[in-house]
């Protein structure tokens, strides 16, 4: 966890202790849900923590002692700060708890809690190749502001908002928020119940990977970022998992978004103007829509895992997309094409679709036409919703057959699903063999005692 | 209580010496192995579409299953003069009622019993995955169905003078709740004003013990989403532990109900000679 320094020669090190007022430093207790509540502590026990930078020479190393620091901060000469144990830099001001004007700033390892809401962040950076490491970051408003700053490092940083204490909510920002900054890399942070987790604007070849997003209007929001990768990134219980707007060449693969489902308007991709770009390996479970395409082109849409979603795949005025091999399990409506044409939709695995595949290479013979009934059905009132698979409906939707030739039709489905699927664990199949002795041996006995014994 | 036991193990008696019995474990047993190879072919745990047609299958036999020997149980009392018989002795008739509804339950749940037994005694032995909460929450479905179903049952047999009677309504009734059911719903509720249509489906959901229960283990397997954004609250409640006390408590009060209806017709017609 704790990074030691470069071990260059050149660097001086300086070493802050304040060991009395240690003892009277009360800690930011995060508590689990998110939202943290921290206790409020005397700005006299707090350690101004500008005087410390103003004293250190551009280059140094700033280690700093377990306590906690006062902001604001600005932080114009090359410094590496970096906390030891148990760091906090409070902030009361509205303005922003960390500005840093300076390349090659690096930051690690501190607790930094932010009042301010509104406009105001924790770490406002306006500096190229920046790092931003293992922070943990509690703020009323923005968390990390990135402003005309090229290639940074954002790596491993706990977001969160929270309410101060004594105060009302304020106005959410968002977790990490990128304007004319290229080349920044994202990865590996956590963050939790702000606005938009990840915002990027006009920010072209930024990797935002593996960050984990959980409770946010938008867990990834980004417009004009041309040759960027959102990868394997997590997101949950958000309004919208990613929505990418008006890029080419971007890749989104590997990510899991789960459980969007909570507002009117939620889904878990979604892509509006994308061009040229792959969309492949994803998963999207449970959300009210899984990938909403609309005025996008000449797309790849690969491998994805299409599971249990209210509309699996919904494209609006969407052209000449290729959408291949992806996995269609569980979802209450399939897809659904509005004003699209061109768009290839063959060779995809539909779990609700008994293929037949006489020639042996893979892909069903027979197409697979979605039937519009149900959908219809419960576009009308979506009271009917209960209907879904029950056998009744099944055998309704299988009279209406008209217009056949005009339902979206999968002219080659896959016989099995070749990406990887959420596999099955076998950890419980004992117990069913057990209980299934169980049961075969005592329902024997009965019949044999009560009913062909004659007693 | 006495009374009710000698009924219910007459009951179990002639349910295991009646070949109607053994030709529908034979076929139930079938059944459950064709189920067994099914969801062998089912790629994701939980709710997906193989389940979704794994429990139409079930909702196609076991409720007609339940309602052949339920109301043939009844009518065959009447036909063969046992209650008649019966009538002359001082048991009440709640002792019956009660007595041919625990009697047969138990007789449709071994059948059942056997079935899921064998079902997971032979995909452990030829290794076969089968997922335990599934397999648990398809024993569950199964029980509910025969348990309601059996309410209906009785009152098929009450109400009919003999067994081809029992018969020709027993299959009208099945096809009405489980293949017709929304046909009609959508048919009848499409009249009716549109704030109304939520409503009176709930309500009518629950009156149908095949939807009742069909959609209870939806929601168990974990398929609540799927229902869509009308009924999150209902999906969120019935995924808590306490969702599964009020579909007990609601399958207890049909069965209650029933059964006192089932009394009431029984009771009159002995007053009455």
């Amino acid at each position: 966890m704790f990074s030691k320094g470069n071990g260059s020669h050149h660097i001086h090190k300086v070493r802050v202790w304040f060991m009395l007022i240690l003892m009277n430093v009360v800690w930011i207790v995060p508590l689990n849900p998110g939202i943290v509540i921290a206790s409020s502590i005397s700005q006299t026990e707090a350690i101004a923590l500008q005087p410390i930078i103003d004293q250190a020479q551009t280059g140094d190393v700033l280690v700093l002692a377990p306590g906690t620091y006062l902001g604001p901060v600005v932080i114009d000469k090359r410094l590496t700060i970096r906390g030891e144990g148990v760091v906090t830099l409070l902030n009361h001001s509205a303005d922003s708890a960390i500005q840093i004007n300076s390349n090659g700033v690096k930051l690690q390892e501190m607790n930094i809690q932010q009042d301010g809401d509104g406009e105001s962040a924790a770490i406002v950076v306006r500096a190229d190749q920046v790092t931003l490491e293992d922070l943990v970051i509690h703020t009323g408003g923005y968390g990390i502001i990135l402003r005309g700053a090229n290639g940074g490092v954002i790596r491993n940083n706990i977001i969160r908002w929270f309410i101060p204490k004594g105060q009302a909510p304020g106005t959410r920002g968002n977790g990490i928020d990128l304007y004319n900054s290229h080349g920044t890399k994202i990865m590996e942070n956590e963050i939790t119940y702000l606005r938009d987790g990840i915002y990027l604007e006009n920010s072209r070849n930024t990797v935002v990977d593996q960050n984990k997003l959980y409770y946010l209007r938008y867990g990834i929001h980004c417009m004009y970022i041309d040759g960027s990768y959102v990868t394997n990134n997590i997101g949950e219980y958000n309004i919208t998992g990613a929505m990418v707007m008006g890029v080419t060449n971007v890749v989104v693969s590997g990510n899991s978004f789960r459980k969007q489902n909570q507002n009117v308007h939620s889904q878990g991709i979604l892509l509006y103007d994308v061009h040229t770009s792959s969309i492949v390996n994803n998963t999207v479970e449970g959300n009210r829509v899984g990938i909403y395409m609309e005025q996008s082109s000449d797309n790849d849409l690969r491998d994805n895992i299409i599971l249990r979603n209210f509309i699996g795949v919904q494209f609006l005025g969407a052209e000449g997309n290729q959408f291949q091999s992806n996995g269609f399990i569980a979802n209450v409506i399939e897809a659904e094409a509005t004003d699209s044409k061109d768009n290839k939709m063959n060779g995809n695995f539909w779990d609700s679709f008994q293929g037949l595949d006489v020639t042996n290479v893979g892909t069903s013979d027979i197409p697979y036409a979605i039937n519009p009934f149900y959908q219809q059905l419960i576009s009308n009132n979506s009271a009917y919703q209960l209907f879904f698979q029950s056998p009744g409906m099944t055998f309704l939707s299988d009279m209406f057959t008209n217009g056949k030739e005009e339902w979206s039709t999968d002219h080659a489905p896959l016989m099995k699903l070749t990406t990887g699927a959420p596999a099955e664990t076998a950890s419980s199949y004992g117990i069913v063999m057990v209980v299934g002795w169980l049961l075969l041996f005592l329902s024997a006995v009965t019949i044999i005692y009560l009913g062909v014994l004659r007693i | 209580m006495t009374d009710m036991m000698q009924v219910a193990r007459r009951e179990i008696k002639m349910g295991f010496r009646n070949p109607w019995a053994y030709s529908f474990l034979a076929l139930f047993c079938t059944f459950s192995l064709s189920l067994l190879v099914i969801n062998s072919q089912n790629i994701v745990q939980g709710y997906s579409a193989i389940t979704g047609s794994m429990l139409s299958l079930i909702l196609y036999l076991l409720p007609l299953m339940t309602l052949f020997l339920g109301s043939f149980s009844l009518t065959s009392e009447k036909e063969e003069g046992s209650w008649q018989l019966l009538s002359t002795y001082p048991m009440g008739t709640m002792s019956f009622i009660l007595g041919k509804y625990v009697g047969l339950s138990a007789v449709l749940l071994i059948i059942v019993a056997f079935g899921y037994g064998l079902m997971g005694f032979i995909s452990g032995l030829i290794g076969i995955n089968f997922d335990a909460t599934t397999y648990f929450l398809f024993l569950v479905f199964s029980a509910g169905l025969v348990l309601l179903f059996l309410t209906i049952a009785l009152f098929i047999g009450s109400l009919s003078r003999n067994r081809w009677q029992a018969l020709t309504i027993s299959v009208s009734v099945w096809f009405f709740l489980v293949i017709g059911w929304p046909t009609f719903l959508i048919a009848i509720l499409g009249i009716l004003p549109y704030l109304w249509i939520k409503p009176l489906l709930v309500v009518l959901t629950i009156m149908n013990p095949a939807e009742l229960v069909r959609l209870f283990v939806v929601i168990k397997l974990g398929g609540g989403s799927v229902l869509g954004p009308e009924y999150y609250q209902w999906v969120e409640w019935i995924g808590r532990p306490a969702g599964s006390w009020l579909f007990i408590g609601v399958c207890l009060s049909w069965i209650i109900a029933s059964i006192l209806a089932v009394y009431w017709i029984w009771e009159r017609g002995r007053s009455r000679g």
